[in-house]
């Protein structure tokens, strides 16, 4: 099945001549969802729906290619590039106000992870996944005692080390972006196949992963050596730490499994626009954290 | 009223009702929205609010009763644009959030 990478309408098997029609269409009525897309994948420059089916099928050919690949070049593309996303490029020597935004909205963003993996482990028949994202949720929520606290508690201990207080992060509602981001999560996680909610969760634990570069990527998620010596609090470089060291192995994992369990057909290209949809949410909410930083300032 | 040149072109010539995008140079789209006084083609609403809100913002941080031109240039990361009243010119860098409010804003006269 073909999905709409904007709002997952649903076409027919390798129906791109439909999907160009409906973003045509949807474009036309101004929607900044589909135009976004366009704008940021196919071209700025309007085409009609037959030219456009025609890059459509270019932009999704997998050309023999794993989808796990596919889904990293794309998602290089779009955080790694030439121009990466100021979240990352922020994060490389980060400021009280950069960390202390990514604490208050990621906390409302990993309680979302835990109930999106729960959907996931819910709706599967397949062992090997419901022990991942079980394994997943000890580590970003459960943590394993003393010696191994949680993300979501190292998070929180993270900006307790820049002078905020836990109750205040807990207390402040989400921005807008993050609100937006985490409803559409909830729905995919919910509603959509779960192999396909596992894609659009787990390709995103691709923005900590170190070994992007080797694959292309203009940078890393922050610069390693602060990770040693007193530039952050040791607070913080724990919890950079455990993404740093986990996510690596992890996010492949994770997209072997939606290789592994997206054979059937079309399931790919579902996954694909799947996958893309999510990317955008995520997009927005690492800027809202930036946003949320700027309250921190002077 | 304002005038504006989009972004990539780069070109000198005013144009008005050219079809791309005032903020970001995109052709998608058919909304037509009045600002200043002026008929300017947007995408999609977003980028309207986006305009919307420099050119308020740039009226509040020079006072100028209007902008009378508006270059834009960078990309959806970043953005900087370089106005004018008059004789006068500003200059900004500036990035928007999803909502196409302003999340940062930097300004200098000169
Ligand atoms: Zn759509
Ligand atoms: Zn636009």
């Amino acid at each position: 099945m073909t999905k709409c990478p904007a709002c997952l309408e649903r076409f027919g098997l390798g129906d791109y001549s439909a999907l160009a029609a409906h973003l045509v269409a949807q474009a036309d009525a101004s929607d900044s969802g589909h135009v976004r897309w366009l704008n940021q994948n196919i071209s700025r420059q309007k085409m009609p729906a037959r030219e456009l089916e025609g890059r459509l099928r270019a932009f999704f050919d997998l050309e023999g290619k794993p989808v796990s690949v596919w889904i990293k070049d794309r998602f290089i593309q779009k955080f790694y590039g030439p121009t990466p996303h100021p979240f990352p490029v922020a994060l490389q020597h980060p400021s009280r106000a950069t960390l202390l935004g990514y604490v208050v909205e990621h906390q409302h963003f990993l309680r979302q992870w835990v109930r999106s993996c729960a959907f996931i482990m819910a709706r599967t028949d397949e062992p090997a996944v419901a022990r991942y994202e079980l394994d997943n949720l000890n580590t970003e929520f459960g943590g394993f005692g003393t010696p191994a606290p949680s993300h979501y508690e190292l998070l929180l201990r993270m900006g307790e080390s820049l002078g905020l207080d836990r109750a205040q992060i807990l207390a402040t509602p989400p921005l807008p972006s993050t609100a937006v981001g985490i409803r559409a999560w909830n729905r995919i996680a919910s509603e959509e196949p779960w192999v396909e909610a596992m894609a659009a969760m787990h390709s995103l634990e691709l923005i900590a992963n170190r070994e992007l570069v080797q694959h292309g990527a203009t940078l890393r998620y922050f610069d390693p050596r602060i990770l040693q010596g007193t530039e952050v609090t040791h607070e913080t470089q724990a919890f950079l730490r455990e993404g740093y060291e986990a996510d690596v192995g992890h996010s492949d994992e994770a997209l072997e499994l939606v290789e592994q369990f997206s054979t059937g057909p079309g399931q790919r290209e579902a996954v694909q626009a799947t996958f893309l949809r999510s990317a955008d949410l995520f997009d927005d909410y690492l800027v809202a954290r930036l946003e949320r930083g700027t309250q921190f300032e002077g | 009223m304002i005038t504006w040149l989009p972004g990539s072109n780069g070109g000198p010539s005013l144009k008005v009702n050219y079809t791309a995008c005032a903020i970001c140079d995109s052709s998608w789209g058919d909304l037509w929205e009045e600002v200043e006084g002026q008929r300017l083609f947007f995408c999609c609403e977003v980028c309207a609010v986006q305009f919307r809100n420099l050119v308020a913002r740039i009226k509040v941080e020079t006072g100028w009763p209007t902008v009378d031109r508006l270059t834009i240039a960078g990309d959806r990361r970043g953005r900087n644009a370089e106005a004018r009243h008059g004789p006068a010119i500003y200059r900004c860098e500036f990035a928007y959030n999803a909502q196409g409010g302003l999340r940062a804003f930097r300004g200098s006269t000169g």
